[in-house]
């Protein structure tokens, strides 16, 4: 699946990201994404967590290669999850950069909602960043409301 | 497990999101926020989970369930194992998640869209905290415990009062003394309009005595309508319920017939309180406070105790006033008032009353001054006794037999903030005399669809 032009507008507004994968038991793990890249062939995206902070989502990645990741923009609610298969790969400079102007922009974005920053501080952390590379199989509207589940992007060519 | 769920009560708030994770039969995994999560018991939860179908369906092909939950307080985050054990959709505990769902969404505007079809229940099988990168934030509620000897005190106080207007006032005084709130509202059904109206008040600039919410309306309506207590503990991203509210003048109010709902344009948390007496809801204790979180769990319970005392109380009142009413009107014939001319205009169709112009009240209360200034003008007497105005009045609001010392309370009320040239004074328990600064003109006006400021 690729992202579709709306898609990449969504992309550019400040986000929260959640991310889910699963064990080989079919135990699923959980946590927050702190920031992600988008490739250029619009079909894969880099989802940065904290393995320091969520340490069984790369136990899970590692072992089943699977991934969900929901991005949110929190003032509308407005929601798409991307799934598909994942590896881990090195974290890089411009990983820790991409993560740092996420959590910024998200942090800001709440706080002008009314959500205290000290609240959200324990919940974005660039602390031992790890990156997962999702290539996206199915992409889902999330928002709250009568599309949530139906599919979203474009068939990939 | 080392961590209970009774020591997470802050993440069952509703205020910051949750977060539920999911695997299908073939182990992809699902991610996506949650509404509410409702703490059952110490080994049980519940979660209303009524958007996504593929959340739904992985928990029956896989019950192996991950939650993140929020603390309210600090933002510390719980990484909880779960297994899904069984779908309610009837009863008491799927009530108790959809009212609290629908009284958090109604508050966003968003209750036509968030309705609760189901709730799943969730074994808790594991908690640990998730490492936070900061240090712990404010601590939780920096209150005191209450007071229990204050709360009896209170309770007392209310206890030892006959009369509505000291019930009320007494109730306000210990929401405002035990517990510190300083913005309080008593509602009281009136069954007649299908509605609750403002009868107390403290702390607003407009006191908003004689408005009215809709007995189905936002958490106000839903308190009163469920007999549970209701609170939205974060309203920051949160619109505010009612009408546009608080701003409006005098001059709207006489031409709508309706009082602006008094307002805390700054509130961050908010709780409707039923006041119940024998089971039955007699009207909703509602507060505000510009703080997160305002109400925990012990204040949730000791505003039930008050609010539970002022309903017994205004119900023994009711009882006490019937049983005391003296049997015969006073005989007293007086001479019709001298003085300028006090022209009142009663509007059939809401039982609305204007006095000069301005609007007074409506409803219930708007018959009995209707009543009192019909004996006046046609028998010559001021003062009137409560049994009279029930059985006049009882025919066709049968509920006022239960209630007329309240409505009497907020006529009385109303009349003093208006400034009114007329004004209801008590005279003995089940006894009221009317005062006037003129003559008194009464006209009764039929018209079923005003237009603005009535012909006077």
């Amino acid at each position: 699946m690729r992202l579709d032009d709306r898609l990449l507008d969504f992309f550019n507004r400040p986000l929260m990201c959640i991310i889910a994968a699963a064990d080989e038991t079919r135990r699923p793990s959980a946590g927050r994404g702190i920031g992600f890249r988008l490739l250029d062939d619009r079909e894969t995206i880099d989802v940065i967590f904290s393995g320091w902070q969520w340490p069984r989502l790369e136990t899970c990645i590692r072992q089943t290669a699977r991934l969900a990741a929901t991005f949110v923009s929190p003032p509308d609610y407005v929601s798409f999850q991307l799934k598909g298969s994942a590896t881990m790969r090195d974290t890089d400079a411009p990983d820790l950069a991409h993560a740092d102007r996420f959590m910024t922009a998200a942090t800001n974005e709440l706080e002008s909602l009314g959500v205290p920053r000290y609240l959200i501080a324990p919940w974005l952390t660039p602390r031992e960043a790890r990156v997962a590379r999702l290539a996206i199989s199915e992409i889902y509207v999330q928002t709250p409301g009568p599309l949530a589940g139906m599919v979203a992007g474009a068939w990939s060519r | 497990m080392n961590l209970r769920l009774s020591d997470l009560s802050a993440c069952f708030e509703g205020v910051i999101p949750s977060i539920i994770a999911t695997a299908s039969a073939d182990g992809m995994p699902n991610i996506s926020y949650l509404s509410h999560v409702v703490r059952v018991d110490d080994d049980h939860v519940a979660l209303s989970n009524q958007f996504f179908a593929k959340t739904a369906a992985n928990v029956r092909a896989n019950p192996k369930v991950t939650l993140i939950l929020v603390d309210g307080f600090t933002g510390d985050q719980f990484l909880l194992d779960i297994a899904f054990v069984r779908s309610v959709d009837a009863g008491p505990l799927f009530d108790k998640i959809a009212r609290q769902l629908k009284a958090s969404s109604a508050q966003v505007g968003m209750s036509e869209i968030m309705r609760l079809k189901s709730a799943d229940i969730f074994r808790v099988h594991g908690i640990e905290k998730v490492p936070s990168p900061v240090d712990a934030a404010p601590a939780a509620g920096g209150r005191p415990p209450i007071s229990l000897p204050a709360l009896a005190s209170a309770v007392k106080a209310i206890e030892r009062q006959a009369e509505a207007d000291e019930i009320i006032d007494n109730l306000l005084c210990g929401v405002e003394g035990v517990l510190g709130y300083g913005n309080a509202l008593v509602l009281i059904q009136d069954n007649h309009r299908g509605c609750l109206v403002t009868t107390g008040s403290i702390g607003y600039p407009r006191s908003g005595l004689g408005s009215e919410v809709a007995g189905s309306e936002g958490m106000i309506g839903a308190a009163a309508t469920s007999g549970q207590t209701i609170k939205v503990s974060d309203m920051s991203r949160v619109r505010r319920f009612g009408e546009a509210i608080g701003l409006e003048a005098d001059g709207e109010e006489d031409a709508t017939r309706s009082i602006p709902f008094p307002q805390l344009p700054t509130a961050m948390s908010q709780i409707a309180v039923p006041m119940l007496a024998h089971g039955i809801v007699t009207g909703v204790l509602f507060i505000e406070s510009e703080e997160r979180l305002a109400f925990r769990e012990e204040d949730e319970a000791a505003l039930e105790i008050l609010a539970g005392q002022a309903a017994a109380a205004l119900r023994a009142s009711e009882r006490e006033a019937a049983k005391a009413e003296p049997g015969q009107p006073p005989a007293l014939v007086r001479p019709a008032t001298a003085g300028r001319e006090i022209r009142v205009v009663h509007h059939r169709f809401d039982d609305s009353i204007f006095i000069d112009g301005t609007y007074i009240v409506k409803g219930v209360a708007g018959t009995l001054l209707r009543l009192m200034l019909e004996w006046h003008l046609n028998e010559g007497r001021s003062e009137f006794t409560n049994r009279e105005m029930r059985l006049a009045a009882g025919a066709r609001m049968p509920e006022i037999k239960d209630n007329l010392e309240t409505r009497l309370l907020l006529l009385r009320r109303r009349l003093e903030e208006k400034q009114a040239p007329i004004r209801l004074v008590r005279v003995v328990r089940g006894r009221v005399r009317l005062e006037a600064e003129g003559s008194l003109v009464l006209e009764a006006v039929a018209n079923d669809h005003p237009q603005g400021s009535p012909a006077v």
